[in-house]
């Protein structure tokens, strides 16, 4: 596939518009979304690590690690768990299609690994939720 | 046959195309290490009664060699499977595939590049640099 081979790219013709899109379509735009969303993620991780590395006795990654816990920063945390959980079972999926596996129910097995996701997503709400309120506050 | 008609996975290639399938695999188990290791191996945390994790805390985990093959094993991964990923979005825009040359050349310069600085910053937890 490729993006100039699609006819229209925006407006209510385009391949693109959501009422347009089936699963495989949302299943690979998301795709996309989320791995570039993801290796932006990487360089920033890089530079909050850095910044912080720089400092002598590690005092600059005590605080880092103190802002980085705020409210704000945990709930981006739990928007990235959302998105490497979508990006890596959907990925599996596509893997899985390319061995030949599944390919003929492929909404389907889209639909599992959607299922899956939201179970580890749920997990990962309940991993944070416990960093975030040791005391186990409901 | 015109440029149009191309498909992106012809530029790409096929070892690309192979070696996103072999990392995705091989990043799917470094996450679940990483997790684990980050989050329920508990390395560390009796130098603070706290639950933040300190400079001293990362610098005792760095001393064991577990951490430091998942760490810059995944960072590896991570940076080859990101940018490739990029390369085939690339790929898809004939503007880019015009440019292959230019762009697979840019992208093993910023891979290298980042690898290197990735390497580089976790050297001052390693050593326990003053901590």
């Amino acid at each position: 596939m490729k993006i100039s081979s699609f006819k229209w790219l925006f407006g209510r013709n385009s391949e693109f518009w959501p009422t347009n899109m089936k699963t495989g379509m949302w299943a690979w735009v998301g795709h996309r979304l989320t791995g570039l969303a993801l290796v932006a993620y990487v360089f920033l991780h890089l530079s909050f690590i850095s910044t912080a590395s720089m400092a002598e006795g590690g005092a600059d990654f005590d605080v880092l690690m103190e802002t980085t816990s705020q409210p704000l920063f945990v709930a981006m945390d739990f928007l990235l768990v959302i998105v490497v959980i979508y990006h890596a079972m959907n990925g599996l999926r596509v893997v899985l299609f390319d061995l030949g596996v599944g390919i003929r129910r492929q909404k389907l097995v889209f639909w599992v690994t959607m299922a899956i996701s939201a179970v580890l997503i749920v997990g990962g709400l309940l991993a944070i939720w416990h960093l975030v309120f040791p005391e186990g506050v409901a | 046959m015109s440029e149009q008609t191309v498909a992106t996975s012809k530029v790409a290639g096929t070892w690309a195309w192979a070696f996103q399938r072999i990392s995705a695999v091989l990043l799917i188990v470094f996450l679940a290490v990483h997790l684990y290791a980050s989050h329920f191996m508990d390395v560390g945390e009796e130098t603070s009664g706290e639950s933040l994790i300190t400079f001293d805390e990362v610098s005792l985990r760095l001393d064991q060699l577990l951490y430091i093959v998942v760490d810059y094993g995944m960072l590896s991964m991570v940076l080859l499977h990101g940018l490739n990923g990029f390369r085939t979005v690339l790929f898809d825009f004939d503007m880019f595939v015009k440019r292959k040359k230019v762009i697979d050349v840019t992208l093993w310069v910023v891979g290298i590049g980042t690898l290197i600085w990735g390497i580089v910053i976790l050297f001052p937890f390693i050593s326990g640099a003053g901590g």
